[in-house]
């Protein structure tokens, strides 16, 4: 089955297929918060470039964070309006199950954090021993209290967008940080490919939701509406 | 030719499909009201993560109601609103477009207003002029014809609808405010107070920031003051000023016919008072006041027809103003 990616879960924009032979095709966009604009065309670029037209896809991944709210939002409407353009389903994917997978398929075989921006100076992070064992799911924290938590485990690899913003206070903590910032829409095929080898069944556009682990700011916008 | 429109732009979700730019097939809006009462107005962040729970059922109810398979073209509002519920319905009506390979089009929400007389009053004589008055906007437009439009006037400050959202809250009428204000004033007095109206012989501009102002004035003055007294007052404040300034702006460019427009429109005075611009008067049904899909729709199957497409790159644009021509 041919799966397309959708990554927007952080500034860059990605997307990417797959079929029985694994990745096929993928292109990253500098999205810089810009996603509206640049995930359509990439979405057209990577069918063209692949020559697969729109009706061969079987099933449409997408990253549901956590993340940028606004990416997100971009990632899962479009999802969501191919899927049900197309009659198919949707398998969703977290970023920070993206951002292991990249560290496990680079080779590493420790623990692995995968730490995301989460702006206002907080972090979404989870942790994994293994590509698809997740020990602690995705949570929102402090970064300092985050890195005095992992202090000093040398096992250990800290990867993801939180990871770089703060990496000087995860490297004070004796902690490796990886080359590994946004999520790759490689990885997040990858991860729908196995999902769906292990039985799991794509579902309805509609039911997919962000990861979003915080409230919603209620302050009310007189002046945009 | 069948178009789904999609319309995210403040705190309605809604789709439509509609025929030949005119003929409604479908229709649906799912309203947020309940989710934003709480805050007396209309909170970003909860809008847009609504949106993206609603617009699929919508969009499914809208496409079976036609009983439609595939439209032939999607549009969708790209502006002016809130930007983050401007891109989930951006976003999801380019993927749709995308997967049934047909063309997609951004609507400029303002416009969509302007079609909402098109599609309910086949016998509308144009030059025309358009009072849209919204939660975010008030505007005076003339319409030479659809797609020409030039501004008359504007809101300097506070728009019409704003201005009912928070003297309601000001007064704990609760919220939407317009229709709060209105079912208050029907047990009051206009007379009871004499509100400013504000640049009401001068200009086709308005202000409304003033009035707001002089009702917590009068309120704080006198709290012993009747509710639906105030309430009453402020609205016939309101609806005297774009009243008067529609009706001098009918004369000064000759138009032909009268519509009004937005949420605002919804209000039983104006609605009541707009004929007394003197020229045959188009006021829309309630449905198609508040904002809908099926404008959004009439809107994008003229830009499509005039225009084209739009690119897939098309970005969402929160301060959006309407095609003025000269
Ligand atoms: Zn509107």
């Amino acid at each position: 089955m041919i799966l397309l990616g959708i990554e927007t879960a952080a500034e860059l924009v990605g997307v990417a297929l797959s079929d029985a032979e694994g990745p096929r095709a993928g292109v990253w966009v500098r999205g810089e918060r810009r996603h509206a604009e640049a995930l359509a065309p990439a979405i057209a670029h990577v069918l063209d470039q692949a020559g697969v037209s729109l009706p061969d896809v079987g099933a449409v991944a997408v990253d549901v964070g956590p993340g940028l709210f606004t990416g997100l939002r971009v990632g899962i409407a479009t999802a969501q309006g191919l899927a049900q353009g197309l009659g198919i389903g949707v398998l969703a994917v977290t970023s920070v199950s993206v951002l292991a997978r990249e560290a496990y398929d680079a080779g590493w075989e420790g623990p692995v954090a995968a730490v995301v921006d989460a702006r206002r100076g907080e972090v979404f992070c989870a942790r994994f021993d293994g590509p698809t064992h997740e020990t602690h799911p995705p949570a929102r924290t402090d970064p300092a209290a985050l890195a005095a938590e992992l202090h000093g485990d040398t096992t250990l690899l800290v990867v993801g967008t939180g990871a770089h913003r703060y990496g000087g206070v995860f490297a004070a903590e004796g902690l490796h940080v990886a080359d590994i910032r946004e999520p790759s829409p490689r990885a997040l095929v990858t991860i729908a490919a196995d999902k769906l080898a292990a039985g799991e069944t794509p579902v309805p556009g509609a039911q997919v939701r962000p990861v979003y682990l915080r409230e919603a700011d209620a302050r009310i916008n007189w002046v945009q509406r | 030719m069948n178009v789904l429109g999609i319309e995210t732009s403040c705190d309605e979700t809604a789709a439509a499909v509609v025929d030949d730019e005119r003929v409604v097939r479908s229709s649906i809006v799912s309203s947020q009201i309940d989710l934003h009462a709480r805050y007396g107005g209309v909170v970003p962040e909860i809008a847009g993560r609504a949106h993206l729970e609603l617009l699929m059922p919508v969009v499914a109810e809208a496409m079976s109601g036609a009983g439609l398979e595939r439209p032939d073209a999607v549009a969708a509002t790209y502006g002016p609103g809130l930007i983050g519920s401007l891109l989930v319905g951006l976003s999801a009506a380019k993927a749709l477009a995308m997967s049934w390979d047909v063309p997609f089009v951004g609507v400029n929400h303002l416009e969509g207003h302007l079609f909402a007389p098109v599609i309910e009053e086949p016998a509308l004589e144009w030059p025309l002029v358009v009072l849209l008055v919204s939660g975010g906007h008030t505007l005076l437009v003339q319409a030479t014809a659809p797609g020409r439009y030039r501004l008359l006037g504007q809101t300097l400050d506070d728009a019409a609808g704003e201005a009912f959202d928070k003297v309601a809250r000001f007064l704990g009428l609760g919220y939407p405010g317009g229709p709060a204000i209105d079912r208050a004033a029907k047990e009051g007095d206009p007379r009871a107070f004499r509100f400013p109206r504000a640049m009401a012989d001068e200009g086709f501009d308005f202000s409304f920031s003033g009035l707001k102002t002089a009702v917590v004035r009068t309120v704080e003055r006198d709290p012993g003051a009747s509710t639906p007294d105030i309430a009453a007052s402020f609205q016939d404040a309101v609806v005297d000023v774009l009243v008067t300034k529609a009706a001098r702006a009918v004369a000064d460019v000759g138009a032909r016919s009268f519509c009004l427009g937005g949420g605002v429109a919804a209000n039983s005075l104006l609605r009541l008072r707009a004929p007394e611009v003197g020229v045959p008067t188009y006021v829309p049904s309630m449905a198609m006041c508040t904002d809908n899909a099926a404008m959004v729709a009439a809107a994008g199957a003229f830009r499509l027809a005039h225009d084209g497409p739009s690119p897939l790159s098309l970005s969402a644009d929160p301060n959006l103003s309407l095609p003025w021509t000269r």
